[in-house]
C-alpha cells in the first residue's frame, strides 16, 4: 500500500514539475559590427549577468578554437567551472571591419529586473577587452543599437515576435 | 672539399630547416586529402555558373521566414544560416536550385584538424606560426639555389629543359623531380610566406569600408528577382550574400563577390555602395586557394605529389650529402715530405673512394703519400710521382675542387722533376667523356719538370675492373708491389650456384683464342636473363670476372669468352671439360636487357660481346625483328658463332646478319662504318622506339656512339643521349 502510494505521489510530482510553466523565451537577432582594427580574429563571447553583475549563462560565442578562450579572462573564470554546453551557440571568428549577425535567446523574465546582457572581446596578441558592450536588459534596449568601446563598433538587436 | 656558393646554401638551408619540413610535408600529405574528399560529397555545387543572386534569394524568401546569410565556400558548398519558425538559428548545406537543406555541417575530421594546427603552427600559437611560415621562407630559397644547381649541372640555362644524363639513383631522380616540382613547391612555399605574413600583420588584411549610416531611399519596391545587380550575378562569383537585418532603410543586402563587395538598397536593388577589395586580399585570396588546393581536385593531387617529393628530397639529398662526407681527406705525412702526391678532382666525391683506396695502399707500403684536391695544388718538395685523379663536370669542365687548379699550376713551382700519370673518371653516356682529364694532361705535359709516363687512363662509369688494369700498369712503371686495395675488393660477398660445365668448345681449336662454355646449374633454383652478368672470382686473387649471359633454358647459360695468356680466370674456364663443377654467381644487369616490348631491334657487339645477344636470339620466341651488327677480324673468328646464327636466320629468330671483318679486305671495315651505311635504317629503327644494344669493348663503344650520335643529330635532330635517357640505346661494354 505504502509502496502505491509513493508511485502515486512521484507520477504526480513528476507530472506537476513537467507542467510547471517555464519562462517563456524571446528570441533576438543580434548583429555585431566590428572596427577597423589591424590583426586577427576576434573572439567575441555574449552573456548574461545578474543585477550583481555574476554570470548567469553564456548566450553566444564567435570563435571555435578553445586554445584562446582563456584570454577572456572574465568569462573563462566563470565557464572553466561551469557545466554549460556552448556547441551549439559557438560560430566563426570575424576580424576588423566585418559584422556578423547572431540569433540569441533570452528569457523574458530577464528584462527590466536589472539584468545585464555583456560582450567581451579579446584578440591574439592584443588587449582584452572585458566590457566591449554591457547594458542593462529592458524592453526598450533589447531593440537598440549600442555602440562598442572596444573592438566592436555597435550591436544591434531587434526581437523576432 | 671545396663546394660551391651554391651546393653549400642548398645543403646549410636543408639542415637548418630539416625538421619543419619533414612535419609540414608530412601534415601537408595528409591535408592535401582534406580538399579531395571535401569535392565528393553530395553538397558539392557543380552549376554555380548556371544560378543568379536573383534566383536564389527569391527562392530562399519564399522557403524561409527569416534568412540571416548565404555562403558559398572555396568547396563550392552552399551554406544557409536562417532563423526557424521557433526562433532558432539554423545552419545547413542547400541546394541553391529549391532551397531545401541537403546536410548539416559537420566538424572537420579530427584527423585533418590536427594536421591544421601542426602545420600551421606546430601547436605553439605565434611562435610556431613564425618557425612554419620561415621555414616556408627557406624552402623557397632551397628551390631557388636548386634552380641554380639544375643550370650548373646542365650547362646553362637552356641545359634545364634538356633530359638529365642517368647517373646514379640519388643524384638522378633529386634532380628529375626538382625539375617536375619545382614550380609547385615555388607556389606553395610563396602563398606559405604570404599567408603567413599576413598573419603577423607585416601585410595588413584587408578592411573595407563603405560609406554607411545613410538612409536609403525606401520607394519604390520591387521584387528581388528585378534587382539588376542580382540577376547580373552568378553564384559562381560570389562569397557570401547577407540579408539585410531588419526593414529599416538603412539595412542592405551585402554582397561578397570574388574582387569586390557591394552594398544594395533592400528595397529596390540600387547599388549604394561599392568597393573592390584591394590587391593584397585578391594575392590572399589566390595564396589560400594555391596552397590548400581547394578548388581544385587537380591541384591538390599536384601538392599531394609534392609533398611526396619533397620528403624524397629530403631522403636523397641527405645521402648525396652524406656520400659526399665520405671523400675526406686524412693526411698523415706532410706536403714537402711526401714523393708521391695524389691529386684529386670530384664533384661528387666518387673519384675519392678510389683516391683513398690509393693513398691508403701507398702508406702501407710504407710510402710516404700526400692526398689533396686539385683545387689545393701547391708547390711539393719531395715529389717524385704525380697521380692526378679526375672526374668531368658538365660540358667538359673541370669540377668544382678543381676550377683553380689551371691558375695554381702556373703560380706554384716544382723544384724537382716529376713522372705524371692522370686517370680520368666518366661515363661514356656523357658526350666530353673524361674530357677534363685530358686538359689536365695537357696541362701538365707543359709544365718543365714534368715526365709523362702513360696516356691519360680513362675509367668508365667507376668500373673496379678499369681502375685495377691501370694499377696494373702504374704499378709495373713506378716498380712497386702494389696489390688492388682490401678497401676495394671485399665490397660484398655475393651468393653463389653451382654449375656443371655441359658444352666447352675450347680455345685451342679457334682463331681468336675465343670459345663458349654452356654452364647448367645443379641445385636449386637461379633466375637470370641474358644480358645479366656471370661473376667467377678468382682463387688467386680474390678478384671477380663478369661476363655477359646468355641465356639458354631456365638452367643453363652461355657465356663467350677471350682466352688472354695470362690470364688465370679465362686460362681455367678454357681448361674446363664436360662435366667439371665451378662456382659463380649471379650479377642482375637491368640495364641491358632486351625489354619485353621491344618490337625491333639492333645487337651490336664485336668479338665475345656476341655473348648475351645469342641467348636473346635463341629466346626471341615473340619474334621480334632482330638485327645483329658484328664486328671481328676473319671470317675464321665467326665459325665459332655460325652454326648458332645460321639456326637463327632460318628460323626468323634473326632477321639479318652484318659482318664487319677488318682484316679480310685492304680497307679495313669495323661496325661502326656498317651503321654509318645503313644510317637512315638505324634512325628509321630508333624512332619507332625500337632499341639498340651495344657490347663488346669500350674502344667499339666509343667509335660505335659517336657514329649513332651522328646519325641520330642528322636524322633526328636530337643527341644519342636522348634516347639513352629513354632507355632505347643499352650498353654494356668492358
Amino acid at each position: 500500500m505504502k509502496l502505491k502510494l509513493f508511485i502515486i505521489s512521484l507520477v504526480s510530482i513528476l507530472t506537476f514539475t513537467a507542467l510547471s510553466p517555464i519562462s517563456k523565451s524571446t528570441s533576438y537577432k543580434c548583429m555585431i559590427q566590428l572596427i577597423n582594427y589591424e590583426g586577427e580574429g576576434a573572439y567575441i563571447v555574449v552573456s548574461l549577468l545578474d543585477p550583481e553583475g555574476n554570470y548567469v549563462k553564456t548566450l553566444n560565442v564567435i570563435g571555435d578554437d578553445k586554445e584562446w578562450y582563456h584570454d577572456l579572462t572574465n568569462w573563462w573564470s566563470y565557464f572553466e567551472n561551469s557545466s554549460e554546453s556552448i556547441d551549439a551557440i559557438t560560430g566563426a571568428t570575424i576580424s576588423g571591419g566585418q559584422r556578423t549577425i547572431k540569433v540569441i535567446k533570452i528569457e523574458d523574465d530577464k528584462l527590466n529586473k536589472g539584468y545585464k546582457i555583456r560582450f567581451e572581446t579579446a584578440v591574439e596578441d592584443q588587449k582584452y577587452v572585458a566590457d566591449d558592450v554591457t547594458f542593462e536588459l529592458t524592453s526598450e534596449s533589447v531593440k537598440s543599437k549600442v555602440d562598442g568601446t572596444g573592438y566592436i563598433r555597435y550591436i544591434r538587436m531587434l526581437p523576432q515576435n | 672539399m671545396t663546394i660551391s656558393i651554391w651546393r653549400y646554401s642548398h645543403l646549410a638551408l636543408a639542415i637548418s630547416s630539416s625538421i619543419f619540413i619533414l612535419l609540414a610535408s608530412l601534415t601537408g600529405i595528409i591535408l592535401a586529402f582534406e580538399p579531395i574528399s571535401n569535392r565528393v560529397q553530395k553538397q558539392t555545387i557543380s552549376n554555380l555558373d548556371e544560378i543568379s543572386v536573383a534566383e536564389i534569394t527569391t527562392t530562399l524568401r519564399e522557403n524561409y521566414s527569416e534568412i540571416i546569410s548565404v555562403e558559398i565556400d572555396k568547396n563550392d558548398w552552399v551554406t544557409a544560416s536562417v532563423i526557424d519558425d521557433d526562433g532558432n538559428n539554423q545552419i545547413f548545406y542547400i541546394d541553391p536550385l529549391t532551397g531545401k537543406n541537403i546536410g548539416t555541417p559537420t566538424e572537420t575530421h579530427p584527423i585533418f584538424q590536427f594536421a591544421t594546427s601542426l602545420h600551421r603552427s606546430l601547436f605553439l600559437k605565434s611562435i610556431g606560426r613564425f618557425f612554419v611560415g620561415l621555414t616556408s621562407f627557406l624552402l623557397f630559397l632551397i628551390s631557388i639555389t636548386g634552380i641554380f644547381l639544375i643550370f650548373k649541372k646542365q650547362g646553362g640555362f637552356r641545359g634545364f629543359f634538356k633530359p638529365i644524363v642517368k647517373e646514379k639513383f640519388n643524384p638522378y631522380y633529386h634532380t628529375l623531380f626538382g625539375k617536375w616540382l619545382l614550380i609547385p613547391i615555388v607556389i606553395i612555399t610563396i602563398s606559405g610566406v604570404y599567408l603567413s605574413l599576413e598573419q603577423f600583420s607585416i601585410i595588413s588584411k584587408t578592411k573595407i569600408v563603405h560609406q554607411e549610416d545613410t538612409l536609403f531611399a525606401e520607394e519604390p519596391v520591387l521584387p528581388l528577382s528585378e534587382f539588376d545587380i542580382f540577376n547580373n550575378t552568378k553564384l559562381s562569383d560570389v562569397r557570401k550574400i547577407e540579408f539585410p537585418f531588419a526593414e529599416f532603410p538603412d539595412s542592405y543586402f551585402l554582397l561578397q563577390l570574388k574582387d569586390k563587395e557591394l552594398l544594395i538598397n533592400q528595397f529596390n536593388g540600387n547599388i549604394v555602395s561599392e568597393v573592390n577589395y584591394p590587391f593584397t586580399a585578391i594575392i590572399s585570396y589566390y595564396s589560400l586557394i594555391f596552397h590548400t588546393g581547394q578548388a581544385s581536385i587537380i591541384w591538390s593531387i599536384v601538392l599531394l605529389f609534392a609533398c611526396i617529393g619533397i620528403l624524397f628530397f629530403m631522403y636523397s639529398g641527405f645521402s648525396i650529402a652524406l656520400q659526399r662526407r665520405k671523400s675526406r681527406i686524412k693526411n698523415r705525412y706532410k706536403k714537402d715530405d711526401c714523393e708521391y702526391v695524389i691529386l684529386i678532382g670530384s664533384e661528387n666525391g666518387n673519384t675519392f673512394y678510389f683516391a683513398n683506396a690509393l693513398h691508403s695502399e701507398l702508406i702501407r707500403l710504407g710510402k710516404k703519400s700526400y692526398l689533396a684536391e686539385l683545387n689545393s695544388y701547391s708547390s711539393y718538395k719531395n715529389m717524385q710521382h704525380l697521380v692526378v685523379m679526375t672526374a668531368t663536370y658538365g660540358a667538359g669542365e673541370a669540377p668544382t675542387n678543381a676550377k683553380k687548379f689551371k691558375a695554381l699550376l702556373q703560380t706554384h713551382q716544382q723544384g724537382k722533376p716529376f713522372d705524371y700519370s692522370v686517370v680520368g673518371f666518366g661515363s661514356l653516356a656523357y658526350p666530353d667523356f673524361c674530357k677534363y682529364a685530358y686538359d689536365v694532361d695537357e696541362l701538365l705535359e707543359a709544365h718543365p719538370n714534368s715526365n709523362k709516363i702513360d696516356d691519360v687512363f680513362t675509367i668508365n662509369n667507376q668500373s673496379l675492373e678499369s681502375f685495377n688494369q691501370w694499377l696494373l700498369k702504374w704499378k709495373e712503371k713506378e716498380n712497386l708491389e702494389i696489390r688492388l686495395p682490401e678497401a676495394i675488393l671485399s665490397k660484398k660477398k655475393r651468393k653463389t650456384y653451382t654449375f656443371e660445365v655441359i658444352k666447352n668448345t675450347k680455345a685451342n681449336k679457334q682463331s681468336d683464342n675465343t670459345f663458349l662454355i654452356q654452364l647448367k646449374v645443379t641445385l636449386g633454383k637461379v633466375r637470370f636473363k641474358s644480358g645479366d652478368l656471370l661473376s667467377i672470382t678468382s682463387d688467386k686473387d680474390q678478384r671477380e670476372r663478369l661476363y655477359s649471359i646468355g641465356k639458354w633454358d631456365r638452367n643453363t647459360i652461355l657465356i663467350s669468352v677471350k682466352l688472354h695468356d695470362r690470364g688465370y680466370v679465362s686460362n681455367k674456364l678454357n681448361d674446363l671439360t664436360v662435366g667439371d663443377k665451378l662456382t659463380c654467381g649471379i650479377v642482375k644487369n637491368k640495364d641491358f636487357r632486351l625489354p619485353k616490348k621491344a618490337k625491333n631491334a639492333v645487337f651490336i657487339a664485336t668479338g665475345t660481346g656476341i655473348g648475351p645477344y645469342l641467348g636473346m636470339m635463341h629466346e626471341n620466341n615473340k619474334k621480334a625483328v632482330l638485327q645483329l651488327y658484328w664486328g671481328g677480324r676473319t671470317k675464321a673468328s665467326f665459325e665459332l658463332y655460325k652454326k648458332e646464327v645460321a639456326t637463327y636466320i632460318n628460323n626468323g629468330n634473326l632477321q639479318s646478319l652484318h659482318l664487319a671483318l677488318s682484316q679480310e679486305q685492304e680497307e679495313k671495315v669495323y661496325v661502326q662504318h656498317l651503321l654509318e651505311r645503313d644510317s637512315e635504317h638505324i634512325a628509321k629503327i630508333l624512332k619507332n622506339k625500337g632499341v639498340i644494344m651495344i657490347c663488346g669493348s669500350v674502344v667499339m663503344q666509343k667509335d660505335v656512339t659517336d657514329t649513332l650520335n651522328e646519325i641520330c643529330k642528322k636524322h633526328l635532330n636530337k643527341p644519342l643521349s636522348y634516347y639513352q635517357n629513354k632507355g632505347t640505346v643499352l650498353m654494356d661494354c668492358y
